[in-house]
């Protein structure tokens, strides 16, 4: 599976993106986004951030509060998209890219008639459990505990007095990136 | 954009603190039981008031840079107060007025002045605006207005970080301010040094408000 992690400002200005593949199940790290795939992924992550303003407030009857994991809010053809928001109204988007086979898209000869359908991605997926879905429990819980510890990592970029909070001021720090990247691999 | 590589070791332009302890390396919730000495706060203060008094054309230009002064601080606190919350692995965050303004009122409260507001009310005539009291604010404590300076008040700073709250949590205000009210009620005495933070929400955040208040709840 190939992921991209994105942190958008409140005012939906990129600060920082990394690119990963899987670590788990005998992957090797490295993102598999064909050249396409990957120069759509900027508009893919944009126009996930209409959804995520839609649910962000959390339903009418909430108690005043909602969970800042907003867990999975929207798919584009083979593509996922889970959302975490702080406190101070920062977007923290992974994008999930499962491998074909994980979305049942390379079995029979229908299969690249499939591709890119959602009708027919969602079909395969009810399948088997071995498919990919993102709203498995497991899955859930590992894309959450990434991104707790980004949080914990964004959390100490802010508080740096030289950090410029909510005026797009773009994380350069490779500490930040390698700690990104620690926690990618060790939950995804 | 170039994706560095994250195992490559970080080389150029960082400086590393000679401990090899980054920012990242440190603990959020050492701090957290932590307090500060009063008398360095006081100090402290007395130089972020004389520094925002230079070349200042009046009081009101004044209090504006105290709350610049403490507006990004509103910010960081924000995430940061929300991420020590009981179980930081539910993070939670407000999503209505009404528990934003109770969490500045507790949670901000009890973290910058170890107790909580002495009172909150919202507006009889503006329904988007609210109030939140402080008997004697503690950043006041050691300051004594100059007679040519009656309208001034000091809390503005703290007004600052109710600001930062505010617009951090996606809450637009059209600005908070702070307002001595200890002797204009004809009850001098009792809390002299009484301040009225003023809290006026954006159109659009009552708007949302209603809506979502609305919305098959």
């Amino acid at each position: 599976m190939s992921y991209t992690f994105t942190i958008l400002s409140p005012t939906d200005t990129p600060l920082f993106t990394h690119d990963f593949g899987t670590s788990r199940s005998g992957g090797d790290g490295i993102p598999r986004f064909t050249s396409t795939e990957r120069s759509l992924i900027p508009f893919i992550l944009h126009s996930a951030l209409d959804i995520v303003e839609e649910v962000q407030w959390g339903p009418s009857t909430s108690a005043g509060s909602a969970p800042m994991y907003l867990k999975h809010i929207d798919k584009y053809q083979n593509n996922f998209i889970s959302c975490w928001i702080t406190g101070g109204n920062v977007r923290f988007l992974l994008l999930t890219r499962p491998r074909d086979e994980a979305l049942g898209l390379t079995g029979g000869g229908g299969g690249s008639g499939q591709k890119g359908s959602l009708a027919g991605g969602r079909a395969g997926m009810a399948g088997s459990g071995l498919l990919y879905s993102p709203t498995n429990p497991a899955t859930e819980e590992a894309v959450k505990n990434f991104f707790v510890d980004v949080y914990e990592s964004w959390l100490k970029t802010i508080m740096n007095p030289f950090f410029n909070v909510g005026n797009g001021d773009v994380v350069k720090s490779p500490v930040f990136r390698a700690r990104v990247a620690a926690a990618a691999k060790k939950y995804l | 954009m170039s994706t560095p590589n994250p195992n490559q070791p970080p080389t150029s332009g960082l400086r590393y603190p000679s401990n090899k302890k980054t920012i990242y390396d440190r603990n959020l919730n050492r701090s957290k039981n932590a307090e500060l000495s009063r008398a360095a706060f006081a100090y402290l203060f007395v130089e972020m008031i004389s520094y925002a008094q230079r070349n200042v054309r009046d009081i009101s230009s004044l209090e504006k840079r105290l709350n610049t002064q403490g507006y990004p601080l509103g910010l960081r606190l924000l995430d940061l107060l929300l991420s020590r919350s009981s179980n930081p692995l539910a993070s939670i965050r407000p999503t209505r007025i009404h528990t934003l303004i109770q969490w500045v009122a507790q949670t901000l409260w009890r973290h910058l002045f170890g107790r909580p507001a002495d009172a909150l009310e919202r507006g009889t005539t503006d329904p988007s605006q609210y109030m939140l009291y402080d008997n004697d604010p503690m950043v006041n404590q050691y300051i004594s207005l100059p007679k040519e300076m009656r309208g001034l008040n000091c809390a503005a700073f703290v007004a600052g970080i109710i600001e930062g709250v505010c617009d951090g949590a996606g809450f637009p205000t059209e600005g908070v301010t702070a307002h001595s009210v200890g002797e204009e009620e004809g009850k001098a005495g009792m809390w002299p040094g009484k301040t009225v933070f003023l809290i006026k929400f954006k159109g659009e955040v009552l708007e949302r408000e209603e809506i979502l208040g609305r919305g098959g709840g």
